[in-house]
């Protein structure tokens, strides 16, 4: 029987401390001590575990020595538990570890040459103990830069305290606070200042769709784009999935809300784009003027196609809109999946033709189109715009 | 009949040197309990199987020697039940085993004894209930170049028994089992018109007689409590199994589990490689830590069993990062062993696909069996169907190491139907329709390993393979 002491609510450390002869846990009568944790290190930096690392000062007698590790309504896992003796690791050593049935505890026989105290290191991987990245930023009234402050935060629903602890998330600085049972704490990890921010305006039927399908109108994101390079303000590290909350500098001493998006992984060098809004103001109409079947030979065509854009933008500054259009989403619209990939070509009459060579890709053309401010007649000077294009070798 | 409930095993000598049915008929005996001498233990992963051994001192009265053997509460397999004479064999004799109808989990041998006075007897039996299994924990050094790489094993009784200062022997190695342990256990008392169906499997029995026969010294070795350094485990080859045998004894108690130290690899070497290869890892580049179960390791003493590795790094701050936890394979000695952390978040891997087109296009006759190609000169009709073409893609594998020493990738593609694949990465085929190549990324580095697949369709698909090519 291991006798549970609660020195913490979840954890039990034990030292027996007379050198047992023979069967040393079936021993009737026992002297326990119970070493207080000296350092307790929480290591966040793998994605989806949590190492808990602990050191006690442990007293040994001389001999052969039983060193209890017993917990009860938490979720350490069993098998991933490490005994280091930090104190002559050469000659302290662990000789087996016994598992008592039924119990949530195991066993060290831990052999000593001589009696005394010794640091030990217990290293368990914890359940419960999670953590969540967020974001917060605050952009500059003028919206070309802000301030972005990296949060983590630590879910301790593990049944344990942990007191003063010391947490790395794998980046940045080492983190000393208490956390106590059931409590979330949320700790600053990283803080980046004049981060540059790109703001996006995107027409994009197949990822965005209509926002008034009768009329043929395209819903237009705003995002902030952040570009995670030390060119832009950041780029120290890959960026976390986490949600961030984007405010806005109002010009009289206060924030406004500007909208949360969930931010993904974003490695050193790619962009993180964050869906903020619609922008009701830009008003792009897309409408496929022309569909024309064209015999390559036998039973094998090619597709001539124009798609025309309406662009207005009622807002009283200048835009730049993103431009976008799926070649297989306009293939299916014009006649059905094939399954095939899609081969296209730019045709001679479109307007578009100039593309965003890094942010095209072979299936999905990205234009620029640069809108005027509403005159100040607070009328909204129409562009319209068309894309040219030749599906190929269809049947 | 007196019975001690220390164990639920035992073996009673009846005192009276009456016949056999009469002795056990009776309503008041007379018996005597020799205790075990030693116990062996030799336990396989494989299966949920264990050879026990134990030896017992009995006293012999010349004449007819009625001797009980029963198991009640544990998994043993009645079939398996043996009993040998370690001395005095000349002087023994079995002359009957009974399976009484009406006591479950027991069985009488009437021994036949030519002399009066004490013999070593040794009973052997399978008993399901107690396994073991291998874990490792791994940690490398902050540089990532060599690692500490511990073996561990764990035994596990739950057969409902106590075995106390056990020998304790442990078999790697997938054995043949006609039927399992537990099953025979389970069952009960076997009948003689059943005993053919229940037969264990000959590799079995041979396995007992060969490791019967191998050294078993210290059968009457002391508790080592008191000893101050982990216990040794002697590493041995056994046909096609490997045998771990623990020095020492071990008490391992009914529903405990025990650990030991297999083996320490102390300053490990390994390197690092980034790999894609969907039907082993997934579609994603893997980080992996590759190292070699022999000598020049500090490894390569016994093959490494099934078992759960935990990988760690010295994370340079006083502590250690969990890399990663997984359960790796059998691994013999000589074979590499791979360590596989997943993917890495300072490795990008993208794949491009720059341009897609098609030709080469061939269309069917009106007669459904021919096939005309505008460049081979003929008249295409505008009923014509397509009947073949070729697809041509190009694409790019891109790689991003934001890692601050150059990495080494290797990517294995596998393409379905007639392909050519086109490249000046100096590809190599790994089988029939995987083409492999590699390349360095040095620190920051992004690179680009461009190729071009070419999928001969429709009639024009004549293999089912894939043709390298260097560009023209």
């Amino acid at each position: 029987m291991i006798h549970r002491i609660p020195v913490s609510k979840a954890l039990l450390f034990a030292t027996v401390v007379i050198a047992l002869q023979g069967s040393h846990a079936q021993a009737g009568v026992k002297l326990i001590t119970l070493p207080a944790r000296e350092r307790v290190e929480i290591q966040l930096d793998n994605f989806n575990t949590t190492l808990v690392e602990e050191e006690r000062i442990v007293p040994l007698a001389e001999g052969v020595n039983d060193v209890v590790f017993a917990w009860a309504n938490t979720n350490i896992d069993k098998d991933s538990i490490q005994f280091r003796c930090l104190t002559d690791p050469e000659n302290i050593r662990v000789l087996s570890v016994s598992y008592p049935p039924g119990e949530n505890a195991l066993l060290w026989q831990v052999s000593s040459p001589r009696a005394g105290s010794a640091r030990v290191r217990i290293s368990y991987i914890i359940g419960g103990l999670d953590k969540t990245f967020m974001y917060r930023a605050i952009a500059s009234n003028d919206e070309k830069t802000l301030t972005l402050w990296q949060y983590i935060q630590l879910h301790n629903n593990s049944n344990e305290a942990f007191g003063f602890a010391g947490m790395w998330a794998g980046f940045g600085d080492r983190l000393e606070r208490p956390i106590g049972i059931n409590e979330t704490k949320r700790l600053l990890s990283a803080k980046f200042t004049d981060v540059r921010v790109k703001k996006t305006y995107t027409a994009d039927l197949a990822s965005h769709g209509y926002l008034d399908a009768p009329k043929k109108q395209l819903r237009i994101p705003m995002h902030y784009v952040l570009i995670n390079d030390e060119e832009h303000g950041l780029g120290k590290f890959p960026l976390m999935p986490g949600k961030a909350r984007i405010f806005q500098d109002d010009g009289h001493g206060t924030v406004a809300f500007l909208g949360e998006d969930w931010a993904s992984f974003t490695p050193r060098d790619d962009e993180v784009s964050l869906y903020l809004g619609v922008a009701k103001d830009i008003v792009v109409k897309r409408t496929i003027d022309r569909r024309t079947k064209k015999r390559v030979l036998g039973q094998l065509y090619d597709y001539d196609i124009i798609v025309k854009y309406e662009i207005e933008n009622f807002k009283d500054s200048p835009v730049v809109l993103d431009l976008a259009e799926s070649m297989p989403a306009l293939r299916a619209e014009i006649l059905g999946n094939t399954g095939r990939h899609v081969e296209w070509t730019f045709g001679t009459q479109g307007t578009l033709k100039q593309v965003d060579r890094d942010k095209s890709t072979a299936d999905r053309p990205v234009f620029h189109v640069t809108l005027e401010p509403r005159g100040d007649d607070q009328k909204a000077v129409k562009q319209v715009h068309t894309l040219h294009v030749i599906i190929k070798n269809e049947w | 009949m007196i019975l001690l409930h220390k164990h639920n095993l035992h073996a009673i000598i009846l005192a009276l040197g009456l016949p056999v049915a009469a002795a056990y008929a009776d309503n008041v005996d007379v018996s005597t309990i020799p205790q075990r001498d030693t116990v062996q233990l030799t336990i396989y992963n494989s299966e949920d199987l264990t050879l026990v051994r134990e030896t017992r001192h009995i006293t012999f009265s010349k004449g007819d020697n009625p001797l009980q053997f029963s198991w009640a509460n544990t998994l043993i397999d009645p079939t398996s039940v043996d009993l040998r004479f370690q001395t005095h064999a000349q002087e023994l004799d079995i002359l009957d085993t009974t399976f009484p109808h009406d006591k479950p989990q027991m069985l009488y041998w009437n021994v036949k004894s030519d002399f009066s006075g004490s013999a070593v007897v040794e009973i052997s039996y399978f008993t399901s209930g107690i396994t073991w299994a291998a874990d490792y924990v791994c940690v490398a050094d902050t540089a990532e170049e060599r690692m500490s790489f511990d073996g561990f094993v764990r035994i596990t009784n739950n057969s409902g028994e106590d075995y106390e200062n056990a020998q304790v022997r442990l078999v790697v190695g997938q054995i043949n089992l006609v039927e399992r342990i537990a099953d025979l256990a389970r069952r009960g008392l076997v009948s003689q018109d059943t005993s053919e169906r229940l037969r264990l499997g000959a590799k079995v029995r041979q396995l007992e007689k060969r490791a019967r026969g191998l050294a078993y010294s210290g059968l009457a070795a002391e508790m080592d409590d008191a000893a101050r350094a982990p216990k040794a485990i002697v590493k041995e080859g056994l046909s096609e199994y490997f045998i771990f045998t623990i020095e020492g004894t071990e008490t391992i108690k009914n529903t405990w589990s025990k650990r030991l130290r297999l083996f320490q690899g102390a300053s490990v070497p390994f390197q690092i490689k980034y790999r894609y290869r969907p039907a082993e890892y997934g579609d994603q580049l893997v980080r992996l830590f590759i190292l070699r179960n022999d000598e020049a390791s500090s490894l390569g003493e016994t093959p490494l069993p099934d078992g759960v590795v935990r990988l760690f790094r010295d994370n340079g701050r006083d502590g250690l990062s969990f890399l990663t936890a997984y359960s790796s394979k059998y691994v013999p000695i000589g074979q590499e062993i791979e360590l596989n952390l997943g993917p890495d978040p300072q490795v990008i891997y993208e794949r491009l696909r720059l341009r897609s087109w098609r030709d080469d296009f061939w269309f069917r006759t009106d007669n459904g069996k021919t096939y005309f190609s505008p460049t081979k000169g003929h008249k295409i009709r505008n009923n014509y169907p397509v009947g073949g073409w070729n697809d041509h893609e190009q694409r790019v594998e891109r790689i991003r190491n934001y890692r601050d020493k150059p990495i080494e990738v290797e990517i294995r593609l596998s393409f379905q139907g007639h392909v050519v694949f086109t490249s000046e990465l100096d590809p190599k085929l790994h089988d029939y329709r995987s083409p492999q190549f590699s390349a360095q990324i040095k620190p920051a580095e992004r690179k680009d390993l461009g190729y071009e697949v070419t999928y001969h369709q429709g009639i024009n698909r004549k293999q089912d393979d894939v043709t390298l090519k260097k560009p023209d």
